[in-house]
């Protein structure tokens, strides 16, 4: 498009995603990736952040809700798939798009890997056969088994049909209210959890690890932005859905954090190796149960725990068996949408000749999935790597190391969607939003009024300060996490320059056409006219103030 | 699912969700309070109760602005 600010119309049809996701539909997209992240996280954290595991996941979570913030405006603002990658391409241009996309690639992979890992964990509380800590190898295998079918579902275009995933989620919501609710009302005692906290006090290394590994309990909100393009009037849809989403989530982290550190159990505790009393955060979060903490925490609780042991371990694996395929289809759709924005090849974008998926994106990454699951278990499997994980890493678990990157990931692509939020307020001030931060600072920026987010500034020095823990706690994650942005990024410049496109700067993008498009594909037609009137306004007061229009 | 989904039995149990959700942050703020007091070790239990109200009112927001009007586009 021009500068002058005039509207092409859309271009040629091209097939696009059927809008058939309900206000409910999304909340599941959404529950279904966030929502099993706690099953994988709270043991984790118990692990690490001993008695201030409830201080480390609020802190995570207050973060984690000015990221959701984030994301709701900008997904109702711009409801397309491709979700961060897409929002920081078009807020700071190709170089940082790239890294967004990319780092959001690594954290589909831990993804993939991850939720593998921990189904397994949750089916061993009624298969022991297949537990982590009884047969490795068993276990290695059956997680090897899981991804490498979910490729196989996801290249001849198998995935869960979306009643499936709405029905589950419901479940395990129903099912995580019930635990809450009896474990309250029945087991909780606020003075156990007093003294538990300020008798396990952590020292602050440990604190900031919890800390890091924490924000992975709030991960997946790329799920609802990726879902936008196929939600039905997401401008109005997305806002509702993510703060129920965003309140249910912090709700769960918090509840069953405030229930480890503080609860009365229903039956008595294991004694450990050494035959001593321990208490419940210290036994949820050993190498024995960190896997499956959820499960096993349910079980204690009053009246429901018998009933809770027998389908928790079920609907937890059959949660994160969800997840774990969402990541399969999320990597293969990110990487198809970057290879579109030239920022990956094309070879990204080619698809089966008979099933018609990314056939190559759900192989590649798929593959690096199964490599990191190798890293994360061959301590388990080998003594020699053990001994050599120990001296080298500090005998870092395989979860705990899946963790370590998950987190860097995160933290990496959130921190770019907060700067391409800022950005677009100031960029873009013509683009209407139905939803908006709160706290904003209204001012005049070359010629027109924009707002100034004070959350997003807020929520940039949460998750960079996660980062930061991440960087120093997590020796695998400082390593791994920036060398995988450090590959992505020399790849990219060589593709760049081979392609002889511009490989520090960005190609033209007709971002206002593009966005008149978006807007009457997703029925938004109100916000569409007024998107329309906005620019012409926009330009008029530009040139009137002696500015230039801004290049789309 | 779909069908339920647009129901008004779908809106009426959102409705008794929401309530439980702030009879149960209402416990948890009082439990909280009476156990703890103002202790700082007490502030995550106070935010989850917090929280769980939050989310209550956020229902209790749906159902009325369903039965005012048509929002299940």
């Amino acid at each position: 498009m021009a500068a002058s600010g005039t509207i092409k119309g859309p271009a040629a049809d091209q097939p696009s995603l059927r809008r058939a996701v309900t206000p409910w539909g999304s909340f599941a997209w959404g529950y279904s990736d966030v929502g099993a992240d706690i099953f994988v996280g709270l043991g984790l954290v118990l692990g690490a952040a001993a008695g201030a595991s409830n201080v480390a996941f609020l802190f995570a979570g207050l973060v984690y809700v000015c990221v959701g913030l984030a994301y709701t405006e900008l997904a109702a603002a711009y409801p397309v798939a491709g979700g961060g990658q897409y929002f920081v391409l078009r807020g700071l241009g190709d170089i940082f798009g790239f890294i967004a996309g990319w780092a959001v690639l690594l954290d589909f992979t831990i993804d993939i890997v991850l939720f593998a890992w921990s189904c397994i964990d949750y089916l061993s509380k009624l298969l022991p056969a297949i537990a982590f800590t009884v047969h490795p190898w068993m276990h290695f295998a059956v997680v090897f088994i899981v991804i490498a079918g979910l490729a196989i579902l996801n290249v001849i275009g198998v995935r869960e049909s979306s009643a499936f995933n709405e029905i589950v989620s419901g479940l395990d919501v129903v099912s995580e209210t019930a635990i809450l609710f009896f474990g309250f009302l029945f087991a909780f005692r606020p003075e156990i959890l007093v003294h538990t906290m300020s008798m396990n006090w952590p020292t602050t290394f440990n604190l900031m690890n919890g800390t890091s590994l924490a924000i992975i309990s709030f991960v997946g909100l790329e799920s609802i932005s990726q879902a936008a393009q196929e939600t039905q009037r997401p401008a109005s849809v997305i806002p509702r859905t993510s703060i129920s989403l965003i309140l249910t989530i912090l709700i769960f982290a918090l509840a069953y954090s405030n229930l480890a550190l503080g609860m009365q159990p229903w039956t008595p505790i294991p004694l450990d190796e050494h035959g001593h009393a321990q208490a419940l955060w210290h036994y949820l979060g050993s190498e024995e149960n960190n896997g499956s903490a959820v499960s096993v925490l349910a079980s204690l609780i009053p009246y429901y725990g018998a009933l809770a042991a027998l389908y928790v371990p079920l609907l937890g694996a059959i949660l994160l068996l969800i997840s774990s395929n969402s990541g399969v289809f999320g990597s293969s759709r990110i990487a198809y949408a970057m290879s579109q924005s030239q920022l990956l090849p094309s070879v990204f974008r080619r698809v089966h000749p008979k099933f018609r998926t990314p056939a190559v994106s759900i192989a590649v990454f798929c593959g690096f999935a199964i490599l990191e699951l190798v890293f994360a278990a061959l301590p388990s499997l080998s003594h020699s790597f053990k001994a050599i994980y120990d001296h080298l890493f500090r005998g870092e678990d395989g979860i705990t190391f899946l963790g370590d990157l998950y987190a860097f990931g995160a933290a990496t692509s959130y921190s770019f969607v907060f700067v391409a939020l800022i950005a677009l307020r100031l960029r873009e001030p013509e683009s209407p939003r139905r939803f908006k931060i709160p706290f904003n600072i209204p001012f005049r920026y070359k010629g027109v009024r924009v707002e100034f987010p004070v959350v997003a500034v807020i929520g940039f020095l949460g998750i960079t300060s996660i980062l930061v823990f991440t960087m120093i706690t997590h020796l695998i994650g400082r390593i791994a996490g920036p060398s995988w942005i450090l590959i992505g990024l020399i790849g990219y410049l060589i593709y760049r320059r081979r392609k002889g496109l511009p490989v520090f700067r960005s190609k033209p993008h007709a971002w206002r056409t593009q966005q008149v498009q978006i807007l009457r594909d997703a029925g938004e037609l109100e916000m569409m006219d007024e998107y329309i009137s906005n620019v012409k306004a926009t330009d008029e007061a530009r040139r009137a103030s002696g500015k230039a229009g801004l290049k789309p | 699912m779909r069908q339920f989904v647009r129901s008004d039995g779908y809106a009426r149990a959102r409705l008794f969700s929401g309530t439980v959700m702030i009879v149960l942050g209402i416990v948890v703020v009082a439990r909280m309070f009476l156990g703890a007091g103002l202790d700082w070790h007490g502030i995550p239990g106070y935010v989850l109760g917090l929280a769980l109200i939050g989310l209550g009112v956020v229902r209790f927001r749906e159902y009325a602005a369903r039965t005012k009007g048509p929002t299940q586009r």
